[in-house]
């Protein structure tokens, strides 16, 4: 017997399955899809059997009917456009009676299935479907996400990019990987997350008020990786997929194979990744090469429907190029460097060679995770779990030393968290939960250089507790989160003789959240969420201090700093009258009492008038840049439309519009995304072509356009240079699926930058050396089994 | 009931972790600093008179730190023509003083010397294994009488093949600036 709670456990889909009377090769299957989310029929759904390749399409009702079928075991595979396909096992004795609910990431916005959705129902999300993670395998996290309504990139040259929410990014929005609040050195601008995305089966991205179960220190917008729980299934299945890229001639492979048995489910994942030098529209961009090769195990395994037991290890380890060029020296060479016409350093010569200046990053990730069912309304997780982070980034140095790490960084971090749901006759539901994190990390003397950040031991812990229910047609969710954090610290002076300094700080951040949503009626909501956090100053905010290699500014952390505490407001409405259409507007705002940002020190000239610092140096003048604080707004909206015309046309449209405003001094917040629109077209062929042995299924053909604004919310002097102008790409994508008795076989292919257009982003940090990329053709072949 | 027993183990589970031993971390090895240049000093002797040394000195020993570096320019005599030498230390610890020149002799063809200046004028005096100059000994003539100031950079990796590079002309040379610093000169006639 299957509890309430167990049903989230499922990834996709639930059926109802009658039994009627048996005959062989006489038999029928007869069932309706349906979304999951708004329960109305879908129709066009194709549903195929892969051993025979017979198959049907639902019709206007979403009712199908296949006949004279013959006993035994039968994949069914089930796919419509906007939706994930699911493929069925089915053991055929007698005729058969479906219930097919399809999740449709269309209409992403309103469907939330898997074990998050109770936390997430309140607030505004999106979210990736494995099919589209399968689809980009040559994309990196933040690359893969970046088409999101109100998700922007942070960018270190083609390779490297972390993920931008609401204007927040690094130490102030968490990415949870498998439960786990990935640990590394996120602080930096130019640091990716260490994530392989083809881990996961379904990325969402929370744009939320205040994420309160998932850890201190993020002030509202959470990135979730989640996989998705091994089916039940004896048979081994597998994909592989390939993918070539031209622009940096990049090959992508991908292994993935999975088994149930009664012993034990098991998973793995293993990618490969080799890029050379990309190109931007007319030059090569030398020593901007990367290479992955990541690998994760799962094993999963439950007794008796009560105990759950979740393995998960798994390794990312990459080494990543930036653009020779870059490293310039002090502002005297940037101011040269910007006035270039294509950056120092390059040649006509495309290489898979890496030298400095790059990045070795090491990730591992090991983790336990148990749940148990007390009964139906009760249940307890489990979670332990350790990582380990080396961080290594070479600059160009003399003497041989460019083999030698400038930084060189190991951190350590492990977490155990509990966590307790109950839920009540009246669909109400209480969580409590606690989190303890301890950090320890530690910078290797060989490198030869002054650390960055110091080394420090971290200890972090938390409780939350959240309740959820419904009074009648509102649905409520209220959190509260108390958090410590004890810092402790051991820094070497910068000041002369060298020697130890230690610190030690103790902080108490609360946070809270109210959300209310209304089902206005069945076919609109409306949200109303409220959150306030505090974020205690990061190490780097603090301690940081040293040279800043690429925009050639000396960075200093600053003692003084107290907590940064923020209150955010989110209005969203959907609409969404029929399957065919739909419109999702978010309207935010976020006040920072005490927002920590790096910006240039100032000190008194000889005439006792404030300006901006330069530091002369041996290697000349430097301009200072110091972690300060100040009062801050940062309000936007995230609008979205999505539309369907006969079932073959399917459109979508987002404009994302941000502001951030520093209200203490009266100017803008530096390092803002800029407005931008998205759009795109799809045309699907409905009908399936028959092909000798093999049926083709599902072809696509997509255009879409990125349109992004000028950042005009800046003043002159705020930056080294004024942001780039807009600047408008054009993609194209097609794919199609050729179904075969054992096996499925995924062709797409992808134009970015089509035009081959000429462009810098205004949050990509090489933008002060070099264009950004040229047209790129992607191919790539998926084979399931 | 079950609900209130999870209540207080989590608070138990919670004190007790925050309670745990927490150590210092462990005293980090300040590393040796061994490609720091914190001393240009630029001797220029006179080349008919020998008495005649003037030494330009850019001490700067804390690196990237606050403190502001120590600058000391000099006297030329106008007119006159002095022999130049660079030499750069690491004097981070005085009891271990690195000659860093070594460095850039070892790494010539990877290394030059610019030098600016309203009338002083300073041509190259040494080449690298590729028959380019370096500019770690060079001719100075001090020009005409008055104020000036001298500008000397080092580059690593410039292009020394681009155009007017090896004549002393810095704009096409590419590379990362590893110094550059500026001294106030006297000419006096």
């Amino acid at each position: 017997m299957l509890y309430n709670n167990l049903k989230l456990f499922l990834f996709v889909c639930l059926f109802i399955v009658f039994n009627l009377q048996a005959q062989n090769c006489n038999n029928y299957i007869k069932g309706r899809v349906f979304d999951k989310g708004t329960s109305l029929p879908l129709s066009f759904v194709n549903i195929l059997i892969q051993e025979s390749l017979k198959g049907t399409t639902s019709d206007k009702d979403g009712f199908f009917i296949l006949n004279n079928l013959c006993q035994g075991e039968i994949h069914l595979i089930i796919s419509h456009i906007g939706c994930d396909p699911k493929k069925i096992l089915i053991d055929l004795k007698k005729d058969t009676l479906l219930r097919i609910p399809m999740s449709h990431t269309l209409l992403g916005a309103i469907v939330v299935e898997g074990e998050q959705s109770s936390n997430i129902y309140f607030q505004s999300i999106s979210s990736l479907s494995r099919t589209t993670i399968e689809n980009n395998s040559n994309k990196t996290l933040g690359e893969l996400i970046q088409n999101e309504s109100g998700v922007n990139l942070m960018k270190n040259g083609s390779g490297i990019s972390k993920p931008i929410v609401h204007g927040l990014y690094g130490n102030r929005v968490k990415i949870i990987n498998n439960d786990i609040i990935q640990s590394g050195q996120d602080w930096g601008n130019g640091h990716a997350p260490e994530i392989d995305p083809l881990s996961a089966d379904k990325i969402t991205i929370i744009k939320g008020v205040s994420a309160i179960e998932y850890g201190a220190g993020n002030l509202g917008s959470v990135v979730l990786l989640e996989q998705q729980k091994i089916e039940k299934e004896p048979h081994l299945h597998g994909q592989t997929n390939y993918t070539y890229e031209s622009n940096g001639r990049g090959n992508n492979v991908n292994l993935r194979l999975e088994k149930y048995s009664k012993y034990f489910a098991w998973r793995i994942n293993g990618t490969l990744k080799k890029y050379g030098d990309k190109k931007s529209s007319t030059y090569f961009l030398n020593n901007t090469g990367h290479q992955e090769a990541n690998f994760s195990l799962s094993l999963q395994k439950s007794w008796k429907e009560k105990l759950f037991m979740d393995i998960y290890t798994s390794t990312f380890n990459t080494r990543l190029g930036i653009l020779r060029g870059s490293q310039v020296g002090n502002i005297t060479a940037l101011n040269i460097a910007l006035n270039a016409e294509i950056p120092d350093k390059t040649d006509s010569l495309f290489r898979y060679d890496i030298d400095a200046p790059k990045q070795e990053i090491n990730h591992h990730l090991a983790k336990l995770k148990l749940k148990y069912f007390f009964n139906e309304n009760n249940s307890i997780i489990f979670l332990l779990s350790g990582q380990l982070n080396h961080r290594k980034e070479f600059d160009v140095r003399r003497a041989g030393r460019s083999d030698i790490p400038s930084l060189d960084l190991l951190q350590h971090t492990y977490n155990s968290e509990f966590k307790y749901t109950h839920s009540f006759k009246n669909l109400w539901k209480f969580k409590i939960g606690n989190q303890n994190i301890i950090t320890n990390n530690t910078n290797d003397p060989n490198t030869g250089i002054l650390p960055l950040i110091p080394d420090y031991n971290n200890w972090k812990n938390g409780l939350f507790s959240t309740l959820s229910g419904k009074i009648n047609k509102a649905n409520f969710k209220i959190g509260f989160r108390y958090d410590t954090e004890l810092q402790k610290v051991a820094e070497i002076s910068n000041d002369l003789p060298r020697r130890i300094i230690r610190y030690e700080n103790n902080f108490h951040n609360i946070s809270g959240l109210s959300s209310v949503k209304f089902n206005l009626t069945s076919k609109q909501s409306l949200a109303i969420n409220s959150g306030y956090s505090e974020r205690n100053p990061g190490i780097n905010e603090l301690y940081s201090f040293g040279l800043h290699q690429g925009v050639s500014g000396l960075e200093e952390g600053t003692l003084s700093l107290k907590k940064e505490k923020a209150l955010k407001n989110t209005l969203e409405y959907i609409w969404y009258p029929s399957s065919n259409f739909s419109i999702n507007t978010l309207i935010y705002h976020q006040s920072f009492n005490g927002f920590i940002n790096l910006i240039p020190k100032q000190k008194e000239n000889i005439d006792g008038v404030l300006v901006n610092e330069i530091r002369t140096t041996l290697r000349g003048a430097f301009p200072v840049f110091k972690y300060q604080q100040t009062n801050a707004n940062i309000y936007g909206f995230d609008i979205s439309s999505q539309f369907s015309i006969r079932n073959s046309f399917f459109g979508l449209i987002k404009y994302s519009f941000l502001s951030g405003q520093d209200v203490k001094n009266k100017i803008p917040l530096i390092y803002m995304p800029s407005n931008s629109i998205f759009g795109s077209l799809k045309y699907q062929i409905n009908k399936s072509n028959i092909l000798n042995k093999g049926k083709f299924e599902n072809t696509e053909i997509e255009i879409n356009n990125r349109f992004i604004f000028e950042q005009k919310n800046i003043l002159i002097g705020q930056d080294f240079v004024s942001p780039p102008p807009s600047y408008n790409l054009f993609g194209l994508k097609f794919s199609t699926n050729l179904i075969l008795p054992n096996y499925k076989i995924r062709f797409f292919t992808e134009f970015n930058n089509l035009f081959n257009v000429k462009y810098r982003d205004y949050l990509n940090r090489q933008r002060y050396f070099a264009n950004d990329l040229g047209l790129s053709v992607i191919i790539g072949l998926n084979f399931k089994f | 009931m079950i609900l209130k027993k999870l209540l207080i183990l989590s608070i138990i589970g919670f004190i007790s972790f925050s309670s745990c031993k927490k150590d210092d971390p462990v005293t980090p090895v300040i590393p040796n600093e061994e490609e720091l240049i914190t001393t240009l000093n630029y001797t220029l002797t006179n080349a008919f008179d020998s008495t005649d040394v003037v030494t330009l000195t850019f001490v700067d020993l804390d690196g990237d730190g606050g403190d502001a570096p120590t600058i000391t320019g000099g006297s030329l005599n106008a007119n006159k023509t002095y022999n130049g030498r660079i030499e750069l230390l690491d004097e981070t610890n005085p009891a271990d003083v690195e000659d860093i020149t070594e460095e850039v002799l070892e790494e010539d063809e990877d290394h030059q010397f610019f030098f600016s200046a309203a009338s002083i004028t300073v041509i190259y005096d040494d080449l690298d294994t590729n028959n380019n100059p370096v500019g770690l000994q060079t001719i100075l003539n001090a020009g005409s009488a008055g104020l000036d100031t001298l500008k000397i950079t080092l580059i690593h990796e410039p292009n020394k093949d681009a155009m007017g590079v090896s004549d002393g002309n810095m704009a096409n040379a590419g590379g990362e600036t590893d110094i550059e610093v500026s001294f106030p000169i006297n000419v006096v006639q």
